[in-house]
């Protein structure tokens, strides 16, 4: 099965989108005439497997190579690199080129910034004085679709860069990305932000209306009905970098959902995303769990929505997987049992085939399933959830101090710790001074005084603060229902299911959001940082589809060609699994008249929200 | 019939009518065409005349400088300019397909005027060798020019917009070629362009590659003119016996061949269209001979010039344009004495009608069944008509004739008024562009709304491209900068009222590229006030650098939200101010102040910390500085041990005392003096036990370093040094002792006193490295009794584990218990009847 999602299912046509992106790759490739080596950052070469199959570019006569500080081995006269604008990376391009001069070749240079090219890298490039030898150009890719239903801009570091170092480039990138969607599905009617990074997102992307008019035409057209803009990256570290007073004004709030993140995952797919890390729409596994009898070998077994099975269980709850697949494999073997014994039909024989052609993707979750459940029955991973629900629940504060000042002695792993300790502080609003020292000075001696940065950057994205007021988490948690008690987990009726009783906030929002815009939830948003701004773009104002979102909120769509209307839901800072499949419920739920479609930065984990974060100063 | 009078100027040629309608009578006076070097452009274009300094000439009352005089096609002078450039005699003169006029003197200078006879700096030679040998003769085609000079060499401009000349190759020949044709590039195979040359009696194919002989029976003997047609399928030549002959370009099989009966070549020798072939001789009359039967004659007693199109031949004279055409078969069929054609009898329908005689419906009656024919007939036929009120009679046959038809393109007649709206404002004696709507058709509607704007008539052609429905962007940019350079004396305020009324009138259209213009013409202020009004930042912020603008540049990019506009502005200034000046601008300003921190982080780390001091954030030194110290740390030449530890020390240092400058950051001070005290203790370490293995490891670290190497003392001085609390000193402890498995020193160690946080860190000891017989030990020493339950669940003792967790008395454990042992079936049975005594008791 191949790595390239099948997107035939979409509500959108990504596949054209998906097709541009191939032609567009292809055309480069194709001007620069003759052998050539390209040399892809390995990041962007993942990327680029879920927008093309590496064997198609070797018909164009493409030695491929991954970047890395070593200098390039081929005999072919031209280079190309294709690389994402980031200033690390000119160096190492440069000293590839220095290195060449060095050993008298002479090698035609091409350097394709992905998306765009920008003026730091150029500078750099400059400044060490290969400019003038690199040909320079670009490759507009803003988006990819990961699956049918979610698209993404492939913003790694976009929260560290926006709220570590107010490197706002990746919001005007996200604005630019859904700007070349409308281009293509048509303007979007109405735009809900919550979040400072939104509300600038929702700012820039109006920017963009006014300085590239549509054409009226293209505005009746609009395939989107609404753009939803949600934030991770709340207002609050935001005025943090700039002074001290800024920081008091809005210490009282809680950032827009930080929260939900650093849980861990209880979905199939978020589970296997905690556990084994899914990149671009595949997981790698040794090929010993897969049954494959191979020492030593790796695997990648791709995730998308082409495997009918995994459609089905990735955003059931583990513990229900477990029990579908037994199901599922119980069944079978009666089919197999009846078959052999009594006198089958052709059809009903032909029916047995078909169920057998599942037979390679009920072994491979089977095999899946199992290995997790390895992680799963440990008494310290049911230690950590138990923990999760207790600080989510702000019941014992000193019990779950005492757990992560135990942790920290242990020196379990640095990223398990913050990933608890950050939910400690988020939902604490900060921890009281002796406090927030002690387990800072304790966290330093155990792991290190280079941490001194990662802390330091922990504290300007005001993750883990000091305690500067009281907490508001209590009254959001109750406004909006967050804690449900006796979820059941098998046929659940709220998305809670999918931390077994905590609802995401971030989805508890965008629910709201759809169905009633946010003038209802005033009260609650004022709760939560960053600004909120509901608009509807000129031209709209009397427009049927804006009549029929009033009338959805009796939870009928009345769009007279039997469309159901559709919302792009984007996260600003990154999205898990299992707010995704929290998501996929609500939209499958009946009375919901809305397709959802999400548009991420990244799809994230909190490990890897938490890596980012990361800076170690050796 | 009304129509006689038509058809009666049509002349006869083989099978094909020709008519010539006046375009114009010129308005121009005292212009003598044999006095006169004459350039037309096609297409209805413009014509330049200018005094040819090759004839002797008498001056009347005029100058004896020579002037350049560019008219229209109906004799409106559009400019002049006096003649004034070096190089010898012009040689030859030529429109290019943007207007531009290309004259080319006899040392190879090209030079190039617009339309407002003004000089298109920089001029281009040709080449040294035109310079040394004389350019004698050129022939221009659309894009492009073949310069052959006394020395029998051949050049090349294949593109008038590139302006590169080349060499051609020498055809090797002693004498002076007798004529030459140009097949245009787009023509040819090779897609470079090919010269015909006639030298002595051969015909030579020469292109820049090489020099080939036409082979063949066809050409026989000298020749002495060639012209290619436009389409560059066929070839036109005139013999040295006289005769004209036309094949076709690869010399295959003689289309048309007749004797003229002169030794003498024509002056002019030009195609009609693709159907017939004009000869013109200064003193006999002009001459059009077609593929069979007799020629036809015209007379005239003026000189001429033609003027080949698509579609026909332009025949200018002293006194008035005229139009040489073939008659379009709609019109022969409409209009041909005696035609009783559907659209004939649709036009006499008309004619019927408007005399209200009831024959009009007879005649309608007549050609029912080919009324749609017949109006399509009428509507094509007033398309090629020059005469509005004959174009207005066709339509209203056309359209009387629709409204009896049920199933015909209605769009087709108001389509074709468009068309004919459009070309009859152009064909205005004013403007002068006398276009026929085939060539209008192949020109684009774009184009001549781009030669309307070149002229100056801009509103003319907006009102076209409104009326067609293009982007008028074009026209009004055009405008506004023609504006700018023409009105220096109007200031600057007045200006730009004016010029924002107009340009508001194209949404989307670039004030940037406006200002732009402004500024090139040394006005600024205007230039500022105009990128005032540009929405795309992209577009406003280079330009507001450019015209020295810094701040208003740095605050619009940092709006537009566009960090690479931000950088852009950022490396301008930082380029131009001093450090300090820089600094104070981007200072106040949140994210051009990020984007510098965060790009100096990485590649100007000195000059960043200069910023930091300079704005006194003295923390951000610190961690630069202690950052730094790792750095140093990690140098090669920083090999363990050795005396590098004092500078990386000494940073540190400075690091502490920067943060105890603030009271914020006593935790980030007191936390550099640990590390710097730790640091000086590992190197000791080092020494003391001869094993680079401490420095850059943690206090914990270092702990458990000293107990798994033995040395409890150093352990203990680390522990009491940076006061590490008894309970992390326990769990440290016990995990070195198991990682060396030291069960002993363990037991030891648990009984020196009751830990402080009790005894699980030993039992988790002891299960994780699998000693379950050790693990017994602590077990039973756990104060909790779920703990004590989960112990020996985890070491498998299944009886002790439930009788643990029934005297906690938690039925949860106890089901959560039951799972674990779920393969054992006896231990499953004990923990359901243990959970049933306890629902019991709970009842």
């Amino acid at each position: 099965m191949a790595q390239i999602p099948n997107l035939d299912n979409s509500p959108l046509n990504l596949k054209s989108l998906r097709e541009q992106s191939q032609r567009d790759l292809v055309k480069i490739l194709k001007d620069i005439r003759g052998k050539k080596c390209l040399v892809i950052e390995p990041k962007l070469g993942g990327t680029l497997s879920l927008i093309i199959q590496t064997s198609l570019l070797k018909e164009y006569g493409i030695e491929l190579r991954h970047l890395s500080a070593e200098s390039v081995q081929t005999d072919c006269s031209k280079v190309v690199y294709l690389v994402p604008s980031q200033r690390d990376l000119m160096k190492s391009i440069s000293s590839h080129v220095h290195d060449d001069i060095s050993k008298g070749l002479q090698r035609e240079y091409y350097i394709y910034f992905v998306p765009r090219r920008e003026i730091q890298c150029e500078r750099i490039l400059e400044e060490e004085k290969v400019h003038h030898l690199i040909t320079i150009g670009e490759y507009p890719l803003y988006v990819v679709p990961l699956d049918e239903d979610i698209l993404s801009f492939e913003l790694d570091l976009a929260y560290k860069q926006c709220q570590v170092d107010g490197d706002t480039g990746s919001l005007w990138h996200i604005a630019k990305a859904i700007h070349k969607l409308e281009s293509t599905f048509g303007a979007i009617p109405n735009v809900r932000a919550k979040g400072k990074a939104s509300v600038m997102v929702a700012d820039i992307l109006d920017r963009m209306h006014t300085e590239e008019p549509m054409n009226s035409s293209d505005m009746a057209l609009s395939e989107i009905n609404t753009l939803i803009l949600i934030d991770r990256e709340a207002s609050l570290p935001f005025l943090c970098t700039n002074s001290y007073y800024n920081l008091k004004l809005c210490a009282a709030c809680l950032q827009v959902d930080m929260i939900t993140p650093m849980c861990s995952q209880l979905t199939y797919e978020g589970l296997i995303d905690e556990f084994l890390r899914i990149n671009n729409g595949s997981v790698e596994l040794d090929s010993s769990i897969m049954g494959v009898q191979q020492e030593g070998k790796k695997m990648k077994v791709p995730l998308n929505s082409s495997d009918k099975l995994l459609k089905e269980i990735r955003d059931l709850n583990f513990e229900v997987v477990v029990q579908v697949l037994k199901q599922k494999a119980t069944s079978m073997k009666q089919d197999y049992a009846e078959i052999t014994t009594a006198n089958q039909s052709v059809s009903e024989l032909k029916d047995f085939v078909k169920k057998l052609n599942s037979l390679p993707e009920m072994t491979r979750h089977i095999n899946l399933a199992q290995h997790l459940s390895t992680f799963t029955s440990k008494p310290s991973f049911l230690a950590k959830l138990d923990m999760e629900h207790t600080i989510i629940e702000a019941s014992s504060y000193d019990i779950c101090l005492e757990y992560i000042e135990e942790m920290i002695h242990k020196q379990e792993p640095l990223i398990n710790v913050l990933r608890l300790l950050i939910l400690f502080s988020v939902t604490n609003s900060g921890l009281p001074k002796k406090n927030f020292d002690y387990l800072r000075r304790e966290l330093l001696h155990s792991y290190g005084f280079e941490h001194m940065a990662t802390l330091n950057n922990l504290e300007k994205v005001g993750w883990l603060k000091k305690q500067e007021s009281k907490s508001n988490w209590l009254t959001v948690k109750r406004a909006l229902q967050l804690i449900v008690e006796d979820t059941d987990t098998a046929n659940p009726n709220d998305i809670a299911y999918v931390f077994s009783g905590y609802a995401p906030l971030s989805i508890r929002l965008v629910h709201n959001a759809v169905l009633s815009g946010w003038r209802p939830m005033e009260e609650i948003l004022k709760l939560l940082p960053g600004p909120h701004t509901e608009t509807k773009r000129a031209g709209f104002t009397s427009s049927p589809s804006f009549a029929t979102l009033q009338g959805a909120s009796n939870g009928l769509d009345k769009i007279a060609d039997g469309r159901r209307s559709l919302v792009l839901v984007v996260f600003v800072g990154g999205v898990t699994f299992a707010e995704i499949a929290a998501l996929r419920f609500l939209s499958a739920r009946e009375g919901m008249a809305y397709d959802l479609i999400i548009g991420t930065t990244k799809i994230v984990s909190g490990h890897s929200l938490v890596e980012t974060i990361f800076e170690r100063f050796g | 019939m009304a129509n006689v009078s038509v058809a009666a100027e049509w002349q006869l040629l083989y099978n094909r009518y020709y008519r010539k309608p006046e375009l114009y009578p010129l308005r121009w006076k005292n212009i003598d065409l044999s006095r006169n070097k004459v350039a037309c452009a096609p297409f209805g274009g413009p014509i330049a005349v200018i005094r040819d300094d090759s004839k002797i000439v008498q001056l009347y009352s005029e100058s004896a400088l020579r002037k350049l005089r560019i008219f229209t096609s109906s004799g409106v002078l559009i400019s002049d300019t006096v003649w004034k450039n070096p190089g010898g005699r012009l040689i030859g003169m030529s429109w290019t397909e943007d207007q531009t006029l290309i004259c080319i003197v006899q040392d190879g200078t090209v030079y190039r005027y617009n339309i407002h006879a003004e000089l298109i700096e920089p001029n281009v030679t040709l080449g040294k060798e035109c310079f040394e040998q004389n350019v004698v003769e050129c022939v221009f085609w659309g894009n492009g020019v073949v310069c052959l000079t006394e020395g029998g060499l051949l050049f090349c401009i294949p593109d008038f917009k590139v302006m590169r000349p080349c060499q051609l190759a020498e055809t090797g020949a002693e004498d002076l070629p007798n004529c030459m044709a140009v097949i245009e590039p787009k023509y040819t195979v090779s897609g470079n362009v090919e010269v015909l040359v006639g030298i002595g009696d051969r015909i030579l194919i020469v292109d820049e590659d090489g020099v080939q002989t036409v082979e063949g029976e066809v050409v026989q003997g000298l020749v002495q003119k060639m012209v290619v047609s436009w389409d560059g399928k066929f070839l036109a030549i005139f013999t040295h016996d006289g005769r004209i002959l036309v094949t076709d370009i690869n010399f295959k099989g003689v289309l048309l061949e007749y004797n003229c009966e002169s030794a003498l070549p024509p002056e002019q020798l030009a195609w009609c269209g693709l159907d017939s072939v004009l000869l013109y001789w200064d003193d006999t009359p002009l001459l059009m001979v077609g593929p069979r039967g007799d020629p036809v004659h015209y007379f005239y007693d003026e000189p001429l010039l033609l003027i080949p199109e698509c579609d026909g031949v332009r025949i200018l004279s002293n006194t008035s344009l005229e139009f040489l055409q073939r008659v379009p078969d709609s019109t022969v069929s409409i209009f041909k004495i005696g035609s009783t054609s559907p659209a004939a009898l649709l036009y006499d329908a008309l004619d019927h009608f408007d005399r209200r005689s009831a024959k009009a419906d007879e005649n309608l009656r007549l050609i029912q069944k080919s009324l749609p024919e017949a109006v399509e007939a009428c509507i094509d036929a007033a398309g090629h008509e020059f005469d509005v009120s004959r174009q207005r009679t066709l339509l209203r046959a056309a359209s009387y004739g629709q409204a009896f038809c049920s199933n015909f393109q209605r769009d087709r007649i108001q389509e074709m008024c468009k068309t004919l709206r459009v070309l009859n404002a152009v064909r205005d004696p004013e403007i002068g562009i006398p276009l026929s709507i085939n060539q209008y058709k192949l020109l684009t509607p774009s184009v001549l709304i781009a030669r309307l704007v070149n002229a100056h008539c801009h509103l003319l052609a907006l009102r076209i491209s409104e009326y067609v429905g293009m982007n008028q962007e074009v026209v009004i940019m055009h405008w506004a900068c023609s504006k700018i350079t023409a009105s220096l004396a109007i200031p600057d305020a007045a200006l730009l009222e004016i010029l924002l009324d107009k340009l508001k009138l194209c949404r989307g259209i670039s004030y940037a590229a406006v200002a732009a213009h402004a500024d090139k013409n040394g006005r600024r202020k205007l230039a500022a006030m105009l990128v005032e009004h540009e929405p795309r930042s992209s577009k406003q912020v280079p330009l507001l650098l450019s015209i020295g603008e810094e701040d208003t540049a740095l605050m619009k990019a940092t709006e537009s939200g566009d960090t690479d506009l931000v950088y852009l502005v950022l490396f301008h200034i930082w380029q131009k101010k001093q450090p300090l000046e820089f600094f104070g601008m981007i200072q106040a300003r949140p994210l051009p102040r990020d984007l510098f921190i965060s790009y100096a982080r990485c590649y100007k780390h000195e000059f960043l910390k200069d910023f930091f001091l300079s704005t006194g954030q003295l923390q951000e030194v610190a961690f630069l500085l202690w950052k730094e110290s790792w750095e140093l740390g990690k140098n090669p030449m920083a090999s363990k041990g050795s005396p590098l530890h004092g500078p990386r020390i000494k940073l540190i240092d400075k690091a502490q005392n920067l943060f105890a400058e603030t009271k914020e950051h006593t935790f980030e001070s007191k936390a550099a003096e640990e590390h710097a005290k730790l640091l000086r203790i590992q190197h000791e370490l080092e020494v003391s036990t001869k094993q680079a293995i401490f420095v850059d490891s943690s206090i914990s670290d270092t702990i458990r370093t000293c107990i798994v190497l033995g040395n409890h003392r150093a352990a203990m001085k680390v522990k009491t040094e940076f006061k590490v609390s008894e309970k992390r000193w326990y769990w440290l402890k016990v995990f070195a002792l198991a990682t060396t498995r030291d069960w002993e020193a363990l037991e030891k160690f648990s009984k020196e006193k009751r830990p402080p946080i009790g005894y699980r860190p030993f039992v988790e000891a002891c299960v994780d490295a699998d000693e379950k017989g050790e693990a017994l030990k602590y077990i039973p020493k756990l104060a909790d009794l779920r703990e004590r339950a989960e112990a020996y669940a985890r070491i498998g003792m299944a009886k002790e584990a439930a009788d643990a967790a029934s005297q906690a008395k938690d039925g949860e454990l106890l089901g959560r218990l039951k799972l674990t042992f779920q393969q054992n079936a006896a231990a499953s049975s004990l923990f359901d009847s243990l959970r049933d005594r306890l629902s019991f008791q709970g009842v």
